[in-house]
């Protein structure tokens, strides 16, 4: 195997435009997905026993919120490539998953106070999970001020970085550590309710909405990235035959 | 004379130059503790059940307002620079530099929570158990703003972001502080939590100097 595939990846021009591609396909698969997923947990999969209709939110709510953390593992996975193999690229990955991934946590949290009115009565609770998920969106907002306060992007990138990995390895240190604390506090009153295993009719278009979900991820951050590419190489000649061309 | 020695040497005398500094997170500290009863009640049972908490909270923020100026000064005036021509690892001379603004500025801040204690009419007990948690959440404190610190050294007006970044990642520490505070106050064993505070404080202290030191490193690089 020859080292091609290194100095294409390091590429902006290459990537810009295999991303466009590879943006399309995710976008249009994404839409196919979740139109099958969204119509299917809405309208067809049956009513949840206890919380009636109002769980259908789920279809959005476990997918986002999976998101969230996925792409701050993805976002670790980057800082180490930028790390290891110094890949520009893996830099404008991480600025790019952090501003997706705080959106999803926002989303997350949103939905989840949504669902939380009519089944805890409440629209927030100082529950393990919530707790943690803030931690992680407070995360994502120092990932994107710390970068947006350095005007450097060498530096900012190599900073951001840093700060990544510290906060990966203490990801799971706050997770266990909030649970522990809200089993500390509170008894089981504020659990989601114990489902039976999920009917099969149920969790198949969660399955169906998480992929789509995934894809909207892909499509975002590859969005995004492109984005990012312009802005960094608005000197070159390549951007600009770009933005004459679209 | 060794580095080390010089080093520390150093350090004495520059808090000694800045009695300001020494003092202000400890009049900081009194001060917000004293709006506690003027925002919430001067009824001392109330003040006693959330007294250690609220200190716990004022003297965190007391060790932010430090924070900041870490490494400011001697990056400024070129001292970090220096460093990376000794002949120690850059996260040797962190570690002392991490190990002198805890003995200098964060130790003797904790020795005048007793004070807010009282002020708050928090029971000895607790207080004895805050005192504990404070000197051994405070060196993974230390470290984890000290990053924040370094982090932020490249921008021209840090002020609050390196807090501002660090402060999620605080959360374990608090979270088992407040632990050791509720068992302390209903009186059953507090030392498994004690312990689990210290390995975190060993583990940060050991580890953390590693990931300032590179962004140290990197700031320098950035401004030569």
């Amino acid at each position: 195997m020859g080292w091609r595939w290194f100095h294409e990846w390091g590429s902006p021009k290459w990537f810009y435009d295999r991303a466009g591609r590879w943006q399309r396909v995710c976008g249009f698969l994404a839409l196919a997905l979740l139109l099958v997923g969204t119509l299917w947990g809405l309208g067809f999969a049956p009513a949840d026993y206890q919380q009636g209709n109002s769980y259908r939110i789920i279809y959005l709510h476990v997918p986002v919120a999976f998101l969230a953390q996925a792409l701050y593992v993805a976002m670790a996975v980057c800082a180490i490539v930028l790390f290891v193999w110094k890949m520009k690229l893996a830099d404008v990955g991480m600025q790019a998953l952090a501003v997706v991934g705080f959106g999803f946590t926002v989303l997350a949290l949103f939905s989840g106070s949504i669902w939380g009115k009519p089944t805890w009565g409440t629209y927030w609770v100082w529950d393990a999970r919530l707790t943690s998920m803030l931690i992680l969106g407070f995360l994502y907002l120092g990932l994107i001020g710390l970068r947006s306060a350095i005007q450097n992007p060498d530096l900012a990138g190599k900073a951001c970085a840093i700060l990544v990995l510290v906060g990966v390895v203490n990801l799971p240190i706050i997770k266990y550590s909030v649970e522990w604390w809200s089993a500390l506090h509170q008894p089981a009153s504020f659990k989601l309710t114990e489902k039976p295993a999920m009917p099969a009719s149920m969790w198949v278009p969660l399955l169906i909405n998480l992929l789509g979900y995934y894809l909207v991820a892909a499509y975002l951050v590859l969005a995004s990235m492109r984005t990012v590419i312009l802005d960094r190489e608005r000197g070159s000649a390549w951007v600009r035959e770009v933005i004459e061309r679209d | 004379m060794s580095v080390e020695h010089r080093f520390l040497v150093r350090e004495l005398k520059l808090v000694l130059a800045r009695p300001g500094d020494f003092f202000k997170p400890m009049w900081f500290l009194i001060l917000v503790i004293s709006m506690v009863p003027l925002a919430l009640s001067p009824d001392s049972k109330l003040l006693g059940e959330i007294g250690s908490a609220m200190i716990w909270v004022a003297t965190l923020l007391a060790l932010l307002l430090n924070a900041d100026q870490l490494f400011r000064d001697d990056f400024v005036d070129g001292v970090l620079e220096q460093w990376l021509f000794f002949n120690r690892p850059l996260f040797w001379l962190v570690i002392l530099k991490l190990f002198c603004h805890w003995l200098f500025y964060v130790v003797p801040l904790i020795l005048v929570t007793p004070l807010a204690g009282m002020m708050l009419s928090v029971p000895n007990d607790v207080m004895i158990a805050l005192l504990v948690t404070l000197l051994l959440a405070t060196p993974a404190l230390t470290c984890f703003s000290a990053l924040g610190a370094a982090l932020t050294l490249g921008t021209a007006r840090s002020g609050i972001l390196g807090v501002l970044v660090m402060l999620p990642l605080f959360v374990p520490v608090i979270i088992l502080a407040a632990g050791v505070l509720t068992r302390a106050s209903d009186g059953s064993d507090i030392l498994p939590l004690l312990a689990l505070l210290g390995a975190f404080s060993i583990a940060a202290a050991t580890l953390l100097p590693l990931a300032v030191g590179v962004a140290l490193r990197l700031n320098i690089g950035g401004s030569s």
